[in-house]
């Protein structure tokens, strides 16, 4: 036997070997992560098990009797214009969420890191004050300035004379699913502003000196300096933006359940209607819910390895990575 | 190790103090909002009797769950007197119909469900015998057909609340009720030409007029009529009932498979001339600028709002806007009259059985406390518990004694309501009486997507055109959907046929008693 097959032939056993006394080695601190890893099992990896599971009954999610049925739902879901609408939906909303939110809170951001800007914390609190405001809250809030029996928002586009009619925001067909898109913009700038702040704190301070003592004005500063460095993050923060508005659930919960007749109903008030049938006489199908929950979490995870491809590809080209 | 101070007090000591005031100051809310909740004047309204049968100690809090709204409204009152007067704790639970479909089952399953609750929305109850959530009350509740026999003829039904012989569902309240009765605000009605009361309802060509002439005599600050139109079942309502009043025989069923059914013939009727003309009421309505705008971001509850605050004339809604309007503004003055019929016709408001299947308490089949569950289930069904049910709720949920709504103390319009609706609203043929089978087919039946109440909000937000077309393709997938799940219970040995839906002997004007 010669030295490199006794060298091959052992390697892995010696391996193997080492990992194991490692664990053993460190088991306190393996202990620590049991707690994390049963919870993680529970509510995260138990619930996708079970989703894909249910997914192949017939089954109303309470009593017994379940009929295992393969891929009879999914079969039945790519045929059913209703979640073909909602999808589309999902994403039509997320598509016009996004770039907007990011360009807004991207502008507000690089107003509000300017160190000469007086009342700048006092900005960013107003900014984040709908965040940390509950959605029924503003459910409540937004039919009330929308509503075009009363409402100022009404009010106001009648006054100036840009409309003859109220407009009915939430009650038109044509423009509820915009209107929902301008309320989650509003919403949810004050934490994509947050991470577009922790992307310019990466920003070296000598740049900015250097570009002031050339003579650099503020919009240059920002467009050829600025931008490029943080251009990185943009993937990021979009990627956590995207997943968030495809969550819109308690948005549109909260203010048309959907309506009117399916023009606001994305994904997950889909899967919550068939699942839940909150309306009389409808029987719950959490099985074809499940079904549709697996497609759409199919969707959402191709989107974010786009996005891991994306950011990889970005850090290639960041000068700061070499 | 330097320990940080705050005015003297350590950072552990300040954090173990905030903890405890915060709960301290959680629980007070809590404590002030139960008492908030009694009001000593609906309290004294419910007498507690004596207990009805030997009460053991009991296990733990006796628990009951039921959905809430005006049924809280009483039971907020009555267990607090309840407890005391038994000597145990009660909790009860109001939560809204998509909740108990989610904590019910859970509960079920890890045996922590209360000892007496609300079937989820739309369940039928053999399903929950069937799985063994519930158990019958034959045994539980003392001298049980004596008890049994002081409920009005129509009460127990089986299918309904009777599986196979035995009792297990309360019914309580009654479903005698027009849930599209037409309210309006009367300095609103002085505006029109019309002046409509309990004994003269408005045709439907008047009630179109009356709309228009609050529009436009009001000077623009109010709208003749209002829905809460993202809410499904109003629409689905206001079309059957409208529709009903045209003479049209069918019911808005809570099991969805028998809506639309005319039991005359056993044929969905959701596309004839009656729910046709119905429906381009509604849009002509829309189209003359006299309803409400906006009402697809309104539920029902904020619709009603808006007449008491006087930005509409008019709705369609049920009885309980009564009380609710009573209680909330004395000084509102309204009234009230029959869902608008066409010129001649006088048809009645169809329900599918007399006791409030939303209603109806069961009792869990693990009930650590199902003697207490007996005691109350046992009162609520004397005249005295009906009473005081009447006193409290008045004509939201009308107690099913007939006798108890006429000596319940409630104002004179509430009376009135109630009156009204005893001589409108009939019962159709129970299906599950004569063909037990048909719980099955409600259980396997998939109700088409869109429904009923779907298709209408469409035609009126202009999103489906043509309204024949639109109910017929309706009426369609009904029909497939009701063959469909009666073939699959069949299978699973249910033994019905679709002829199992046509009672020729049925007449809609009066109950069918059968």
């Amino acid at each position: 036997m010669s030295a490199t097959e006794l060298h091959i032939s052992h390697a892995p056993a010696a391996t193997r070997q080492g990992l194991a006394a490692r664990i053993w080695k460190s088991r306190i601190d393996y202990l620590f992560l049991v707690p994390g890893l049963l919870i993680f099992g529970a509510f995260i990896v138990w619930p996708l098990i079970a989703s894909e599971y249910y997914s192949l009954l017939t089954w109303t999610g309470f009593g017994a009797a379940k009929k295992f049925v393969g891929l009879q739902n999914y079969r039945e879901l790519l045929q059913d214009e209703f979640f073909l609408n909602a999808f589309k939906r999902s994403f039509l909303f997320t598509l016009a969420t996004v770039p907007l939110q990011m360009f807004i809170s991207l502008v507000f951001a690089i107003l509000l890191n300017n160190k000469l800007l007086k009342l700048s914390t006092l900005f960013r609190t107003m900014i984040f004050l709908p965040v940390v405001t509950p959605v029924a809250v503003i459910a409540i809030v937004i039919a009330l300035m929308l509503s075009p029996f009363n409402g100022p928002i009404n009010g106001l586009l009648l006054d100036a004379g840009l409309f003859e009619r109220a407009v009915d925001f939430l009650g038109s067909p044509q423009l509820v699913l915009w209107t929902l898109a301008g309320v989650f913009v509003w919403k949810w700038t004050g934490v994509t502003l947050i991470y577009w702040l922790a992307a310019l704190q990466t920003v070296p301070d000598e740049l900015y000196e250097a570009a002031k003592l050339d003579g650099v004005r503020t919009w240059q500063v920002t467009v050829f300096v600025v931008l490029p460095i943080i251009a990185p993050f943009a993937v990021v923060i979009g990627l956590i933006s995207a997943i968030a508005a495809l969550n819109v659930f308690p948005l549109i919960q909260s203010t048309t359940q959907g309506g009117p007749f399916f023009a606001s109903e994305v994904m997950e008030v889909f899967i919550f209607r068939i699942a839940f049938a909150p309306s009389g006489g409808m029987v719950p199908q959490l099985g074809y819910a499940s079904a549709a929950g697996v497609l759409f979490g199919l969707a959402v995870m191709i989107l974010t390895i786009f996005q891991i491809v994306a950011v990889r590809r970005a850090r290639r080209k960041d000068p700061a990575n070499g | 190790m330097s320990i940080r101070r705050i005015d003297g007090l350590s950072r552990r000591a300040f954090l173990a103090s905030s903890s405890a005031f915060a709960l301290a100051a959680l629980a007070g809310r809590s404590l002030a909002q139960e008492v908030k909740n009694i009001d000593p004047s609906l309290a004294e309204k419910i007498p507690i009797a004596d207990p009805s049968l030997d009460l053991p100690p009991a296990d733990g809090p006796f628990r009951w769950l039921d959905s809430g709204g005006q049924k809280g409204v009483f039971y907020r009152q009555f267990f607090p007197k309840y407890a005391e007067a038994r000597g145990i704790e009660v909790v009860y639970d109001g939560l809204p119909w998509n909740e108990i479909a989610t904590v019910l089952p859970l509960g079920i399953r890890n045996g922590s469900a209360p000892d007496a609750f609300n079937l989820p929305n739309g369940m039928p109850p053999a399903v929950a015998v069937a799985e063994g959530w519930v158990q019958p009350l034959d045994e539980l509740i003392p001298d049980f057909e004596a008890w049994k026999a002081g409920f009005p003829a129509g009460s127990f039904v089986e299918g309904v609340n009777v599986i196979e012989g035995k009792t297990y569902g309360l019914p309580y309240t009654s479903e005698r009720r027009c849930s599209s009765l037409l309210l309006f605000n009367r300095k609103a009605m002085e505006l029109t030409e019309f002046d409509p009361g309990p004994d003269s309802p408005l045709t439907w060509d008047q009630f179109r007029k009356a709309a228009a002439q609050i529009t436009e005599n009001s000077g623009g600050s109010m709208f003749g009529l209002i829905m809460g139109g993202n809410q499904g079942n109003r629409w689905s309502a206001n079309l059957v009932q409208l529709a009903n009043r045209a003479g049209a025989a069918c019911a808005s069923s809570v099991a969805g498979c028998l809506t639309g059914v005319d039991y005359r013939t056993g044929e969905i009727v959701i596309d004839s001339d009656e729910f046709v003309q119905a429906m381009e009421l509604l849009l002509a309505i829309r189209d003359d600028g006299s309803m409400f705008p906006g009402i697809m971001s309104l539920n029902a509850p904020q619709a009603r709002a808006f007449v008491e605050q006087g930005g509409a004339g008019m709705i369609l809604q049920g009885p309980w806007n009564v009380p609710i309007w009573e209680a909330n503004n004395p000084d509102f003055d309204f009234g009230f009259t029959a869902t608008p019929a066409p010129e001649g016709k006088d048809g009645k408001t169809i329900v599918d059985a007399l006791p409030s299947a939303a209603n109806t308490m069961y009792v869990n089949a693990a009930a650590k406390n199902p003697a207490y569950a007996a005691d109350v289930f046992h009162y609520m069904g004397t005249l005295e518990g009906q009473v005081a049910w009447g006193n409290v709720v008045g004509p939201s949920d009308p107690p099913i004694f007939p006798k108890a709504a006429e000596e319940a103390e409630m104002s004179e319009r509430s009376k009135a309501v109630i009156a009204l609706q005893e001589k409108q609203v009939r019962v159709s043929p129970v299906v599950y009486a004569r063909s037990p089978g048909f719980t099955k087919v409600a259980q396997l039946y998939e109700e088409p997507t869109p429904n009923l109440a779907n298709v209408v909000q469409g035609l009126y937000t202009g999103q489906l055109s043509g309204v024949k077309e639109n109910l017929s393709k309706l009426k369609g997938a009904m029909n497939a959907a009701l063959d469909k799940a009666i073939a699959d219970a069949n299978a699973e040995g249910a033994n019905v046929r679709r002829e199992d839906l046509v009672y020729s002997d049925w007449d809609p004007s009066v109950d069918y008693a059968s």
